[in-house]
Formats: structure tokens, sequence, C-alpha cells
């Protein structure tokens, strides 16, 4: 069997990898992927751990955080277009008029 | 019977708030207000008489309404009284008064705020008789302090005109200085005698004693650093003393009375010349008890009152304006009254206020109705000749010159010579001095008055001298009836009202001293004819806006008197001008700069700030994500490595 460790490993990297595309990526949509790889690479964790502590609430966790992210998807691609449709550019730095 | 007295205030009060409340038109206001005041007078009569019929040691009928202040030891029962010296002031508030508010009648007629004033002028009686007639100190504080509001009130009634609102809030402001030496006097006989009522007094069963039978317990007793101990009693009669030269215009403090000329002449007549400015006499022989246990505070007293007399005696002779040589004299015959309180003739004060508070009602009025006939004309050098033109007017003016002058045998010259007298006999020889000069020089300046006034042609033709209507010279008559037989109260034999007063002031008549009395009416005659004859036979000389003749015999000096010595611009110079420059610099230079400084200051700190920190909202979604995420880093280091 995989050792929990191993998973934990994966997704601890998926989750960098999610955090540094927030980070560094100005395409809107590259930055909603990576934050749906955030989510998933918790996900990963969270089952992982549910496995080797033969519990089933990490696993029933999961589908909610599952559920909570298609309904996220659903409003941020909603916003996405919103912004599309005003501002014709999907780069988050254009969309700074929040600024002080 | 005890209701009875509660009437005399109460009438003029239903006056003033008829007038207030109810009554809209001239005439009504006018009827209202003389027929209440006059009913008082009757009712005053009616109940002193009575008081009259009472064994002479029961004189005093005290009328407890309701328990007015009960805060711990601090009793105050709302009580008025009637005793001897009460009675007398009540005549004379209620009868003067009453012809004043007659003669008013004429005298406002067609002013714009007639009700506005009867209002006042009957404000003005209630509180006058609350003063005279209060148990206490706070009863007399309560008149004190509303005769004061209504001589600023009325002073500002053509408050259109920029002098007479100037001269009110000085009349106010200058009092404010002797009523607060006043409630310092009441809170350090509270403090020492435990009560302010005057005497003894039974309140639902239980009984208040009054101060001014227990002085003798705090005779010998003194404050103030071991060095200089002052004596108790000298301390509170001294505080009262100040008290009176606010209110009754003595030296340091009587600048407010000739300004206090600005209001309507019935109103001088009345408030600043028989009445309220006798309060501060009224006052302080009252409380004679705890003047006489301070000689300390008498010599004071004396002295004050004889120098008010000769610096407003000499600041009179050199007036132009018609009422301000009235108000100086008034200043003047004031000193004289203190100066009988500070000799211990309490007796011969209240006779010399009451002579006084009629015969200079009579020149007020007399003075009313020569400006009411010559269309509001005040400067002697435009009268001249007025004697045929208003014949009654003259005549009785006449008889109160006379009287103020002190000419055998009106009233005036009994009641001045029973100080002089008095000051004579118990050889008071500075003051006697100083007293007789001033009635020479208040008989000098009557005929100079009477000289300008009512002798020589017309110099200023622009108006027609006209004698003014019955409701007008009615009331002068009766007062140039009471001014001719008013000296019969007291009359060196017989001394009426010394025995009328003797319950009160536990005084013996003093001995009339025929020689004094001859030499003061040779001088008082003597003066007179000289004033009359200096301005008759240089009436050619008086022009307007001129010099005065007399100025070619004193030179500058004269200007000096014009100006009564220069207290007012000293006050100007010393007080005044510094309190102006004070609030300047508040106003222009710490305000703006100081306190507008702080408080924008502090604002624009803050702004300063904000304006730092919205750099850091930079609107970028990474930016936010990157601190977002630190955050985490650092709080999951934290509790990796501090709570494990």
């Amino acid at each position: 069997m995989v050792p929990t460790s191993y998973y934990i490993l994966l997704s601890a990297a998926l989750f960098t990898i999610g955090v540094l595309g927030v980070l560094i990526r100005r395409n809107a949509i590259v930055v909603f992927m990576a934050v749906e790889l955030m989510l998933n690479a918790a996900n990963l964790a969270l089952v992982a751990y549910a496995r080797e502590r033969l519990s089933i609430d990490g696993q029933v966790l999961v589908f909610f955080v599952i559920t909570v992210a298609a309904a996220e998807v659903a409003v941020g691609l909603a916003l996405l277009v919103a912004i599309f449709r005003t501002k014709r550019t999907t780069d988050v730095d254009e969309v700074s008029t929040l600024r002080g | 019977m005890e209701w009875l007295i509660w009437l005399i205030p109460l009438l003029p009060f239903v006056g003033f708030l008829l007038n207030v409340f109810v009554i809209r038109h001239e005439r009504p206001a006018g009827l209202v207000a003389s027929g209440l005041v006059a009913a008082s007078f009757v009712v005053a009569v009616t109940a002193i008489a009575m008081l009259a019929g009472l064994p002479e040691e029961e004189r005093r009928i005290i009328s407890v309404g309701w328990e007015w202040i009960n805060a711990g030891d601090l009793r105050v029962p709302f009580g008025i009284m009637l005793d001897p010296l009460s009675a007398v002031m009540v005549l004379l508030v209620t009868g003067v008064g009453a012809l004043i508010h007659f003669y008013s009648i004429g005298y406002m007629h067609g002013d714009a705020r007639v009700v506005r004033y009867f209002a006042y002028l009957n404000l003005f009686v209630t509180m006058m008789l609350f003063l005279v007639m209060g148990n206490n100190m706070l009863i007399l504080f309560l008149g004190w302090e509303g005769v004061g509001l209504c001589s600023f009130l009325l002073i500002g009634h053509w408050f259109e005109r920029k002098s007479a609102a100037a001269a009110a809030v000085k009349a106010f402001v200058v009092n404010r200085i002797g009523d607060a030496a006043f409630i310092l006097a009441m809170l350090a006989i509270y403090a020492n005698f435990g009560t302010l009522n005057f005497y003894e007094v039974t309140v639902a069963g239980e009984v208040q004693p009054g101060f001014l039978e227990r002085v003798p317990e705090i005779i010998g007793q003194s404050f103030g650093p071991s060095w200089q101990p002052i004596a108790l009693a000298t301390g509170i009669s001294f505080l009262l003393l100040i008290g009176a030269t606010g209110k009754s215009a003595q030296f340091p403090l009587f600048v407010w009375l000739p300004d206090a000329m600005a209001g309507p002449t019935p109103v001088s007549a009345l408030i600043h010349a028989a009445t309220m400015v006798t309060g501060g006499v009224y006052m302080m022989t009252r409380t004679e008890a705890l003047f006489a246990a301070s000689p300390a505070t008498q010599t004071w007293v004396l002295w004050v009152g004889a120098l008010t007399a000769l610096i407003a005696g000499t600041a009179a002779i050199a007036q132009w304006d018609i009422k301000r040589v009235l108000a100086y004299s008034t200043v003047s015959q004031l000193g004289f009254m203190v100066a009988a309180c500070g000799m211990g003739a309490y007796v011969a004060a209240i006779f010399h206020l009451l002579t006084h508070g009629i015969f200079k009602a009579l020149l007020f009025l007399g003075s009313g109705s020569v400006i009411h006939g010559t269309h509001d004309t005040q400067d002697m050098r435009k009268m001249g000749g007025l004697r045929t033109a208003m014949p009654t007017t003259y005549w009785t003016y006449l008889v109160g010159a006379g009287a103020l002058a002190g000419i055998v045998p009106l009233a005036g010259f009994w009641s001045k010579d029973e100080i002089l007298a008095h000051a004579l006999s118990h050889n008071h020889w500075p003051q006697l001095i100083i007293l007789f000069l001033t009635s020479l020089l208040t008989a000098f300046y009557m005929g100079r008055q009477v000289a300008l006034v009512f002798f020589g042609t017309q110099r200023d033709t622009h108006y027609h001298a006209h004698e003014s209507g019955r409701v007008m010279t009615v009331p002068l008559i009766v007062l140039a009836v009471g001014a001719v037989i008013g000296g019969a109260i007291n009359l060196p034999w017989g001394h009426w009202l010394t025995d009328w007063l003797h319950p009160v002031l536990h005084e013996e008549a003093g001995s009339f001293n025929p020689v004094l009395a001859l030499i003061a009416t040779a001088g008082a005659v003597g003066m007179s004819y000289l004033g009359w004859w200096l301005y008759t036979s240089n009436a050619a000389k008086v022009k307007v806006g001129g010099k005065d003749p007399a100025y070619r015999y004193t030179g500058d000096i004269w200007d000096g008197l014009e100006e009564a010595w220069y207290v007012d611009r000293l006050y100007e110079r010393v007080i005044v001008q510094p309190f102006r420059g004070l609030g300047d610099f508040l106003a222009r230079v710490f305000d703006p700069q100081g306190i507008d400084g702080l408080v924008l200051g502090i604002g624009r700190f803050f702004g300063w700030a904000g304006a730092q920190v919205r750099e850091l909202q930079s609107g970028y979604v990474r930016t936010y994500a990157l601190v977002f995420t630190a955050g985490v880093v650092l709080v999951l280091s934290f509790m990796l490595i501090f709570t494990r």
C-alpha cells in the first residue's frame, strides 16, 4: 500500500503550485484554476488522513468541499464573464478599480 | 390681617402679568398698571394703620407663605414682613411709584412699546416691594436682583439707540460687582449664624432664629491670618458695604448711574432717584446691627458716603444735560444718606431717603416735562426762558430745587440738616466739612440749572415749547406739595419718624443745632442765588456747544468736573480697554491659532496618516493574495514553533 506520507507530499506540492499560480499568473481563468487546484490538494489530504485513521469523517467532508467548489466555480465564472463584458479583458491586474 | 400684606407686592405683580399676557393696547396698559400700584398704596396705608394700632414692641407683622428652600441645615421660608422701617419704604415705593405710573401715561404716549414699558414698571414695583418687605436676606436679594433686571430692561427701553443699550449693559455689569459681594456676605451670614432670617420666625410650628437678634454672638470672633486677624462683623459688613456701593451708586461704582439717564425720564425718577438706588441704604439700615458691631466698617461707610457726595456734587455743577445734573445730584444725595449710615444716624438716613425720594422724583418728572415740552431737548444750552411757556413745571421745579438745595422750610432742609447736625454733635469734623461744602455745591448747581432752563430767553428757537398735559402736571403738583410738607414727618420738635422707627432702630432723636441750621440756610440761599445770578447775568455767553461761563474762572478744572473727575475714563483705560484687548487677543489670535490649530491639527494628522495608509490599497488581487498567504504562513509557523 502506498504510504500516507506520499499522498501528503503530493497534496503539499499541488497546494504550492496552486498558491504560486494565484500569486503569479495574471489571467483570471488560470488564477481560477489554481484556486481549484488548492481546493483539490486539500481534498487529497483529507481523504489520505481519513484512510490512515480509518475514519469516514474526512471523506464526507470532501463531498462538501466538492459541492462548495462547484458553487464557487459557478459564481466565479459568472463574475469573470461580467468583468470581461465591461473590461474586454481577463487580466486581473487591469481590474484594480478598488485601488485607494 | 397677616394675609393683607401679601396684597402689597402682589397687586403690582398682577399688573405685570396682565400687561405681559393680556393687554395689547396703550390705554388699558397704563390704566391697569397705575391703578394697581395705586391700589397697592391704599392697601399699604390700611396695613400700616393697623400696624400703628399695635403696641410699639409688637409692631412687626411677619407672614410666611411657604417653605422656600429646605436643604439640610439651610431653611429659607418665603416670608415677608411689615415693620416700621419696611412701612415707610413701602409708602414711598407705592406712593411715589403710583404718581410716576400716572405721569408715564402722558410721557410715554405714542411710544412704540408702551405695554412692555408698563409691564416692566409693574415688575419693578413688585421687586422693590419684595426688597423692602423680605424677612430674610434671600428675599431681599430676590428683590435686589429683580430691580436690577428691571433697571436694565428699562434703561434699554429705547434699545435702538446704541447709547441706551450700552448704558443698560454698563448698569448691569457694574451692579454685578456689588451683587457678588452681597452674595459673599449672605454666605458668610449663613455660615456664622446658620440662618438668613432677619428676625425670629415660626414656620410650621418650628421656630427659626433671626441673625440680627444674634449679632452679639460673633462679636470678638475673627478670621484671616494670625498676623492680621479681621473681625467677623467687619468682614460681613464690609461685603455688605460693597453691595451697597453697587446698588446705591457710591464711589467707586457710581459710574453707571449718570449713563442710566438714557432710559425714559419717569424711569430715572422712579428707579434711579426715588427707589432702587436707595436699596443699598435700606439694606444697610436693616442690617444696622452688623454695622454697629464693626467700627472699622462704619468709618469706611462714612468716608465712602462723604467722598461720593463731594465727587458727584462737583460733577453735577458742570453738566449740560438737564438729566445728568440730576443724576449726579442723586449720587451726591445718596452719598449723604450713606454717610449718615456711617455716622450711625440711620433715622436721618431714612429721613433723607424719604424726602429725597419725593423731591428728586419731582425734579426728574419736572425735567421730563421740560424734555417733553421742548420736543426731546436735553441740552440746557438749547433751553432758557421756559418759565413763561411752562408755568406749572416752572413753579413745581422751583419747589423741588429749593427742597434739594435745602431752603427753609422745604423737606430737604430738615433731612439734610439732621445729617449735618448729627455729624457736628458726634465730632465727625472732616466729614461735616465735606458734606457742608457739598450742600453748598448742591444749592449752586440747582440755582444754575433753574437759571439755564427757566430764565433768560430761549437760545435754540427750533422748537416751540409748550406746557405738558394734566396727566403729567398733576403728579408734579402732588409731589411739590410733598416736597413742601415732607419735612414735617421729622421736625426737630416732634420727631415723629424717630419715634416711629424706634422699635427697629432704637435711636434717640438727634439734637437740633440752630447755629448750624442758620449757617446752612444762609449758605444754601447764598449759593442758590450765586448760581442763579451767574447764569442769568451771563446768559448771553451760553452758546449751543460752547463753554460754560464759569470756565474762565476755573480753567480746565471745569472739564475735569464735567467728566466726574475722570473716574469713568480711568475705568475705560484700566479695566475696559485691557479687557477688550484680552478679548480681542482671544478672538483673533488665540482662537484661530491656538484652539483651531489644535482641533484642525488633529484632523490634519489623521488625514495625512490616512493618505499614507491608502497607498497599501493597490487594487491588485495578487498583492492581497500575497499578503494573505504570508499571513497564513506566519500564523502557521507561529503555531508550529510555539504551540507544539
